[in-house]
């Protein structure tokens, strides 16, 4: 899978390069709008990373571009500006998702898992890892053949950890995750336990192994080879 | 107080009754001595009671006639003095309503209209320069706000990008990680006060301005939805009862309704009782509280109530922006040991 980092900033980019590699996404950068089109033109992209204030050209106008050429590579704009404006034109432009600065990685990979899902299987869209089947479409998990049913909260966090297979994921990620702009206003993080033992126990009971791992007390990770 | 026309007209009228007053003993001398010496001159010599009666006839015609005239003069001269006045400090009153009608926060310049007169030209140019500096001033601040929080989303995202690298770590001790979460938990309030300074920046600014009728009862049950999944040990006693249409931006009013039930929430101990009612077009919630809150820093930024709250201290802030716009009422009273914040939409 290969993925464009468009993105002038060059420690936030090393960061999501980073982190994704680890994914084994094969990752480019593009530091700036001309470095950045001149990559689309000649490369075909799972999914870029788009920065809107780019130095030499607004973002804006790559998503244009891209439209007129036809091109089917997933974009997730990602912008310090967190301005509906922008959201909704970018979205009407053929963006995939919209990320507002700051962002947990996790999340950002969660989210680049997601858009791929999408784009490149239209009709049936399943995931199987091992015993697990996860029906994106109808919103549904197997194991080992038979249903297990999980409320939408679970089936998310299913999802966000199968989008962060491997890496640890702290709390903080997860609360923001399930309750987006709400997780700074609660007092504790403690909501999140409830969902992830629930998930865990659907699971393991169904007769799954159990890829949810607990660490240091506060992290998480979604352990598959 | 008294106006400025009324001020001057009162003390002409004043100075003219006290000369008129003044005038009646002075003809009355004038003329019975001017009457003696005439009968005198020509030997007229009446009985007293003639007399009498002729020195009367005369006084009075005369009294008559002199009040009379008087009276013209005066109220030709108060009329006179009323129009003239009037027209004359018209541009006064002119610039006085445009001043009064002013609104730093709606970012328009004052046009005054022009007046012939110099003193008042002046006033006008002076008062314009005045404002113009003043919206120039607000504007400056308003935008280093919406600047200095988008610049800072960046720096705020690099670190954010290097914490996540950070819990990767396979050699990562238990006390390591509690460190790194304890400042995830941080960067997440600075991120969000940073975002919140930015949504007050947007609000001042007049943005979103598109407009919707929105039911109250069905947004509210969505946000109580969203909300009972995180605060599932506190009990809410709802009342809804109203099918009020409100006008407003369906964003903003999420945001101002939201931030309304966290806060009632997140001061409420598990298992309170936290009151929601709406009838009609006002919306009443109240939660237990054991001090009255301070109503004048209540609303004001970063006036956090208590100490260990990790709001960020901006979410009635909002509130009452959010509630200025749309010129709906927001109060807030404490009554047997409940906070009550109550909205008249």
């Amino acid at each position: 899978m290969k993925i464009l980092i468009i993105e002038d900033e060059p420690e936030l980019a090393k960061g999501m390069v980073g982190y994704l590699a680890g994914q084994s996404y094969l990752c480019e950068l593009a530091t700036d709008y001309h470095q950045a089109w001149e990559k689309i033109g000649t490369h075909h992209y799972d999914c870029i990373l788009l920065d809107l204030m780019l130095p030499g050209g607004n973002g804006m106008k790559i998503l244009d571009q891209l439209k007129a050429q036809n091109k089917e590579d997933g974009v997730i704009i990602i912008s310090a500006k967190n301005a509906l404006e922008d959201k909704i034109r970018g979205l009407e432009l053929g963006a995939d998702d919209y990320l507002a600065k700051p962002f947990h990685l996790s999340e950002l990979s969660a989210r680049i898992f997601s858009v791929i899902r999408r784009k490149n299987f239209a009709n049936s869209n399943f995931i199987q890892q091992g015993e697990l089947k996860v029906d994106l479409l109808a919103k549904t998990v197997e194991v080992a053949g038979s249903v297990v049913t999980l409320t939408k909260k679970e089936f998310d966090l299913l999802l966000f950890f199968m989008g962060n297979k491997n890496k640890v994921i702290s709390k903080s990620a997860l609360a923001e995750h399930l309750s987006g702009d709400l997780a700074d206003m609660l007092d504790n993080h403690d909501f999140i336990y409830a969902h992830i033992k629930n998930l865990k126990k659907k699971l393991t009971e169904a007769g799954s192994v159990n890829y949810l791992k607990t660490l240091y007390g506060n992290g998480y990770k979604w352990q598959y080879e | 107080m008294s106006k400025l026309l009324s001020k001057s007209l009162k003390r002409f009228a004043a100075y003219a009754g006290i000369v008129l007053a003044c005038s009646i003993p002075v003809y009355y001398f004038a003329i019975s001595t001017l009457w003696h010496y005439e009968l005198d001159e020509h030997n007229i010599i009446l009985t007293p009671e003639a007399g009498r009666e002729d020195t009367f006839f005369i006084i009075g015609a005369i009294t008559l006639l002199t009040v009379l005239f008087f009276a013209l003069l005066l109220g030709g001269f108060v009329w006179l003095n009323r129009r003239i006045s009037h027209r004359l400090w018209q541009p006064f009153y002119h610039t006085l309503e445009k001043i009064r009608a002013f609104d730093l926060s709606s970012h328009t310049a004052v046009d005054f209209e022009r007046s012939n007169i110099a003193e008042f030209e002046e006033l006008n140019s002076s008062i314009s320069r005045l404002l113009d500096s003043n919206i120039s001033a607000y504007r400056q601040q308003k935008e280093f706000t919406e600047n200095a929080s988008h610049e800072l989303q960046t720096p705020l995202a690099i670190v954010q990008s290097k914490l996540d690298l950070l819990m990767q770590d396979s050699s990562l001790t238990s006390a390591q990680a509690q460190i790194i979460e304890e400042t995830n938990n941080a960067l997440s309030r600075v991120s969000r006060i940073n975002k919140n300074l930015l949504l007050l920046a947007k609000i001042e600014s007049q943005q979103f301005l598109e407009l919707k009728d929105i039911a109250l009862s069905e947004i509210l049950q969505q946000i109580l939805d969203l909300l009972s999944t995180l605060f599932a040990e506190k009990v809410i006693h709802r009342k809804i009862d109203s099918s009020y249409i409100v006008k407003g931006n369906p964003i903003l009013l999420e945001i101002m309704l939201t931030n309304l039930l966290m806060n009632a929430m997140r001061h409420t101990f598990p298992r309170q009782e936290i009151e929601l009612s709406l009838s009609d077009n006002v919306l009443v919630i109240s939660n237990p509280g054991m001090h009255e809150l301070d109503r004048n820093q209540l609303f004001g930024r970063f006036s956090t109530a208590s100490a260990h709250t990790p709001g960020s201290g901006l979410g009635l802030s909002i509130v009452k922006e959010i509630s200025k716009r749309y010129l709906w009422n927001v109060n807030y009273s404490f009554q047997n040991g409940n906070h009550i914040f109550e909205v008249a939409f």
